[in-house]
């Protein structure tokens, strides 16, 4: 049954990456402009007519677009992503020094939304109608409705500019003397960013979910007849954190989607400042590289949460009997 | 045992139950029989403090000498967790979903008076068997059970723990006929062997002749007519009463 249930969701997976990876082939082929002169870039204006089109046939750009894709796929298929327009440098090796900067953003803000959520949340959900469950009700329309890029450069011009304590951008050396260290220096601010606009809502979420489920009958019918009330508790908590997982997993695409505007900001070294970068530059192998990534950590997410929920709530092991 | 005065509830403004008043006599089945909607489980949920938010109760309710309409949280807590039992009328809803039943029964019934849990099943096993349960149950999940396997669950749980006061609203209604017969001996069988003072709520007036000892009519919120079974079916005061009981013919 797990087995059967494993192998379906990573079939889903590689029909949404193939869905994924066309439909970015034909936007970008869509845009407006041309990957032969940006490919010259500054000097776009001096190219002729003739130099163009010897670009486009080197590079291919002149067969039908499905005939282009049919070709990048086989090549990634095989595990060549190809060399970047603008680097010289393979697709794969560019990926690889970016990812783990992504991984790094992605885990700690994560880990911390979580963490800040489930204990804002449980609390206040636990005590409805105390002053945290309705000042978080408040609070988290707050946090939630600031802008990241604006948050962003306010704490750049506080943080970096006035008080001068943590750099404004970068990733900081890498391979450096205390190169970790030295990173988590940089890391403060986007994640803090990032973390101070997410865990209200989440929390607000998860807390809406347990005062719902306090007002089961289950949970009366239990209260009534002496069940402790530390099962009580756990009984709340555990239903509660099926829609709030669900939650998460539907945040996840636009929380990648709101990472590249962070990224970009604080010139963080990862896969979404990599992804503008290539879009800006017309660097195709490198966009659908990027791309690709990107939608393989959003698939391999949202699979973790789906297993978790699988795992957590008997209703869908059963197959859904309701 | 129980001596319910003047109870009035509220929901929201909207009276639900007037200046009810009846009594529960210890060692007793009284039964509470009224048409739907006439306020019998919200007197329920008024005596164990457990109303719907936004309501309000007003009266007595003296049990074993203590009003608990007016007592703390604590203390009801602590009566409703080794005084009373009560079997709630929507056993659909009465189990929490995602935990396995031989879990959710074991805090109902053998934490509840301190059994471990291999003496819970040795002694639950029986019981369920008693109402035609196999103990395979222990291992699914509610949503895996029929309603009325899940009434005889909450039955079982009474029927282990052997309150002071058992309260029971509409124990039988998904149960056939062969059941509910074989629950009425049990209940019977509690109520003279362990001296359970039971208060049963029904719409089956041939439970109430079966069992009761003394029954309480309610209509659209007040009751009407309180007396001995008996009496009551042979001469009826109220003019509701008197329809109720042409009815059963
Ligand atoms: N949560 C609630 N909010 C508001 N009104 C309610 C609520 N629950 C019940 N009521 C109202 O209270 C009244 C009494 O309901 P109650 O459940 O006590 O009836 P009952 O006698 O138990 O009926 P039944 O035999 O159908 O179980 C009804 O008129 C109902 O509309
Ligand atoms: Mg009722």
């Amino acid at each position: 049954m797990t087995v059967k249930w494993i192998g379906k969701r990573m079939m889903m997976g590689v029909v949404v990456l193939l869905v994924v990876s066309f439909l970015s082939f034909f936007i970008m082929h869509a845009a407006p402009g041309d990957p032969a002169t940006a490919f010259y870039g500054g000097n776009a204006q001096t190219l002729n007519a003739a130099e163009k089109e010897r670009i486009s046939r080197v590079f291919s750009l002149d067969r039908p677009i499905t005939a282009q894709y049919g070709s990048w796929l086989v090549e990634t298929l095989k595990g060549n992503l190809g060399i970047s327009y603008k680097e010289g440098r393979p697709v794969i090796t560019i990926l690889r020094e970016r990812l783990p900067n992504t991984l790094l953003l992605f885990g700690v803000t994560m880990f911390f939304i979580i963490v800040g959520s489930v204990w804002l949340g449980t609390i206040a959900g636990m005590k409805a109608g105390s002053i945290l469950d309705k000042g978080l009700s408040i609070l988290s329309i707050a946090t939630s409705s600031i802008p990241a890029f604006w948050l962003g450069i306010l704490f750049i011009s506080f943080f970096a500019v006035k008080l001068g304590v943590l750099p404004s951008s970068g990733t900081g050396e890498i391979g450096g003397e205390g190169g970790f260290w030295d990173k988590l220096r940089y890391l403060i601010l986007p994640a803090t960013v990032i973390i101070f606009t997410h865990v209200g809502i989440f929390a607000r979420f998860l807390q809406e979910n347990i005062k719902d489920e306090s007002r089961k009958y289950y949970v009366t019918v239990a209260r009534a007849n002496g069940v402790t009330e530390r099962e009580i508790r756990k009984g709340i908590l555990h239903n509660a954190s099926f829609p709030y997982l669900n939650y998460i997993g539907m945040t996840i695409p636009s929380f990648f989607g709101g990472s590249i505007i962070v990224e970009s900001l604080f010139s963080w070294n990862g896969l979404g400042q990599l992804t503008i970068k290539s879009v800006v530059t017309k660097d195709f192998p490198l966009l659908m590289g990027s791309i690709l990534l990107i939608g393989m950590l959003v698939v391999i997410s949202l699979f973790i949460i789906d297993f978790l929920m699988y795992s957590l709530n008997p209703k869908l092991r059963k197959g859904g009997v309701q | 045992m129980l001596k319910v005065n003047q109870l009035s509830i509220e929901i929201n403004g909207k009276r639900i139950v007037d200046g009810s008043s009846f009594f529960v006599p210890r060692g007793r089945i009284t039964s509470i029989i009224g048409e739907s909607g006439s306020g019998k489980s919200m007197t329920i949920s008024a005596l164990l403090n457990i109303l719907p938010a936004g309501s309000k109760a007003a009266g007595q309710a003296f049990f074993d000498n203590k009003d608990l309409l007016a007592i703390s949280n604590k203390e009801m807590s602590a009566i409703r967790g080794s005084q009373i039992f009560t079997v709630f009328q929507d056993a659909l809803n009465s189990f929490n979903p995602s935990v396995k039943m031989g879990k959710q029964l074991y805090e109902f019934s053998g934490r509840r008076i301190r059994h471990s849990v291999a003496e819970f099943h040795l002694k639950m096993d029986d019981i369920l068997n008693d109402l035609g349960l196999s103990k395979a149950i222990m291992e699914q999940y509610p949503f895996e059970l029929s309603g009325g396997m899940l009434q005889r669950c909450m039955i079982a749980c009474a029927l282990y723990v052997r309150p002071r006061l058992l309260i029971a609203d509409e124990p039988t209604s998904a149960l056939d006929t062969l059941l509910q017969k074989e629950f009425i001996e049990l209940l019977k069988g509690l109520n003279e062997k362990q001296g359970t003072t039971i208060l049963l709520i029904t719409h089956d007036l041939d439970i109430v002749a079966e069992v009761a000892d003394k029954m309480v009519i309610m209509h659209k919120g007040k009751v009407v007519e309180v007396g001995n079974v008996a009496e009551v079916f042979e001469r009826p005061k109220n003019a509701y009463t008197k329809r109720l009981l042409e009815s059963r013919f």
